[in-house]
């Protein structure tokens, strides 16, 4: 009999590994001036990429995955060295912000135990038991654990109407990396595994402090909108753990935090970090393709459309969601969207959406945005206490308008639009809150 | 601080009361004695007592015992012997994957085994294997 001690030791070792294989791959990504925080959450999810492409590659090569994943980080490590030699030099140079000694002033040790106490407290609620949400059990956890156990793809996951439950439209990243994390064990063990979710949280508040501060960001600013994201039970719950939306919280920051640089041409490096997010992003969720159509809009609208950064920008985004959407309907076919009932778009039944319409922003406001009035209140007068600030604003955009995609989409749903608010707009609006976190507090204070 | 720095004070902390005020102390000590109080047991016990199968720990023991005996190289699995409902289709589609499950079929795939939960025994099937809360059969 084996308990919880040892295995959840086994993959805290293999996400630190992995993490440290990413850090050492990171300086592709990103430039010196990074801190060591926001190249710590980069390292996690470049580490988490290679572990997820390893189960596929394996499947793709006919090779052990094991063995796969074992030759991915043999080979990440020396890519890591040879980048190490390449930029030796200029490695130490320009880090100023961003880094650990920021933390060691006054209001930094008043909210490093509230960041600390919102991390322990999601992670008991993780770990508290073995991953057991409904999403889990039926799509992500159910598909990872058929890949880890069929030792490869079966076509049933696309093709069996039976499936139909477990959503074989969605993305596979989530589940890969469950199965490629199982394959590293040797064994499915889906209490162990929820630790990843108390390491991802750990990752978005890396990113978030570090992108804060490397953007002029005050110290406490950064680490106050850290202590507040920590502390956000309605993302970081025991609900959510197992599902695809706290990973898709922190792969839509890095998605955002990166499009803002590259908008802003803050370094040569940032349409690099564009690229690998929307990769991320696109392979995490199906609203992973709608933040990617929110971000390449967001570079149209951007003044200056013909300035070579929006054109970089756009392509970093559209390029890689369009490959992998193309090379996801090759592989599985064409799979249609099963809460959704597109003909509702066509011409004889637009007048049926209008009402949809109404009765979603009509059941998201009763049932969700009434509810949490005090709390959206705050982030009101957040927001409106900021000053305009390029970057705070088109990351506020871009959560603007993937929250309206949430609200108005379940218009469409098949089961009508009230049961989809219901189920899903609080849960994925909450998935927001990382980037939102990032937008309001770039706009507070900047370090002149 | 100036009026806008104050509001955004004001608003910060408001909302991280809100946000602490949240954490029940009692759901947390809770979580920690299941936590401290199941570690050392078997990953099965500990998802036989979780939320993942409170609405029926009884049918979750049935999988279990019946993913236990199942012998190698099962194509398909029926279960029958209960109510068709989602949570139970996907409680145990997650609990035999890889290996393909039906929830009260029409009819039984050839070469698949039928997991029948409660004492029933369908004509035309033998035991191949007495499982907790019922039985795997194969046809005769």
């Amino acid at each position: 009999m084996e308990g919880l001690w040892r295995p959840l030791a086994e993959v805290a070792v293999i996400l630190l590994a992995g993490a440290a294989i990413g850090c050492g791959l990171a300086g592709a990504f990103l430039t010196a001036a990074a801190g060591r925080t926001e190249r710590a959450a980069w390292g996690f999810a470049i580490g988490l990429a290679l572990l997820a492409a390893s189960a596929p590659l394996a499947f793709a090569a006919r090779r052990p995955p094991r063995e796969m994943a074992l030759l991915l980080g043999a080979l990440a490590v020396g890519g890591a060295f040879l980048l190490r030699h390449r930029r030796g030099k200029d490695a130490a140079q320009g880090r100023r912000r961003g880094g650990v000694r920021a933390l060691l002033t006054r209001p930094g040790i008043l909210l490093l135990p509230l960041v600390a106490f919102g991390a322990a407290v999601f992670a008991l609620r993780a770990l508290t038991e073995p991953m057991w949400s409904n999403d889990y059990i039926a799509i992500w956890g159910f598909k990872g654990k058929t890949i880890f156990g069929a030792g490869g793809v079966p076509r049933r996951l696309f093709a069996d109407p039976a499936l139909g439950f477990s959503h074989p439209e969605y993305p596979l990243g989530l589940p890969f990396l469950y199965a490629s994390l199982s394959f590293l064990l040797g064994r499915w063990d889906d209490h162990a595994m929820a630790l990843l979710f108390p390491f991802l949280q750990a990752a978005t508040l890396l990113a978030l402090f570090g992108w804060l501060r490397r953007r002029g960001v005050t110290p406490t600013i950064a680490l106050f909108a850290a202590a507040l994201l920590a502390n956000f039970g309605p993302l970081y719950s025991a609900l959510h753990t197992g599902m695809g939306d706290i990973p898709f919280a922190f792969v839509s920051l890095l998605f955002g935090t990166a499009l803002v640089d590259a908008l802003d041409q803050i370094d040569p490096m940032a349409v690099r970090r564009l690229a690998l997010a929307t990769v991320l992003a696109v392979s995490t969720k199906n609203e992973g393709t709608l933040l990617a159509a929110a971000g390449a809009f967001l570079c149209l609208a951007s003044r200056g459309w013909a300035r070579r950064a929006s054109r970089g920008a756009a392509a970093a985004i559209v390029a890689p969601a369009v490959s992998l959407l193309l090379a996801g309907r090759l592989w599985k076919g064409a799979l249609p969207l099963r809460d959704f009932d597109l003909a509702l778009l066509g011409p004889t039944l637009i007048l049926e959406l209008l009402p949809r319409v109404a009765e979603a922003i009509h059941t998201a406001f009763r049932e969700v945005i009434l509810p949490s009035w005090p709390g959206l209140l705050c982030i009101a007068v957040l927001i409106a206490a900021g000053r305009s600030a390029p970057a705070g604003n088109r990351l506020l955009a871009l959560a603007i308008l993937c929250c309206l995609a949430y609200l108005l989409a379940p218009s469409l749903a098949a089961l009508g639009p009230d049961w989809l608010i219901r189920t899903s707009f609080a849960r994925t609006v909450c998935a927001l809150a990382p980037l939102a976190a990032a937008a309001i507090a770039s706009r507070l204070k900047i370090e002149g | 601080m100036n009026l806008r720095q104050g509001l955004a004070a004001a608003a910060s902390g408001v909302l991280l009361l809100l946000l602490l005020w949240g954490d029940d102390p009692k759901e947390l000590a809770r979580r920690a004695r299941t936590l401290a109080g199941s570690v050392g047991s078997e990953l099965a016990v500990r998802r036989l007592h979780g939320s993942g199968t409170a609405q029926d720990r009884r049918f979750f023991a049935f999988l279990e015992s019946a993913r236990r005996r199942l012998p190698a190289g099962t194509v398909g699995v029926a279960i029958t012997g209960l109510p068709p409902s989602d949570a139970a289709l996907y409680i145990a589609a997650y609990q035999f994957a890889p290996t393909p499950v039906l929830l009260d079929p029409q009819s039984v795939p050839p070469g698949w085994l039928l997991a029948v939960y409660g004492t029933a025994r369908p004509a035309g099937w033998k035991v191949v294997a007495p499982v907790w809360g019922g039985a795997l059969m194969a046809p005769t």
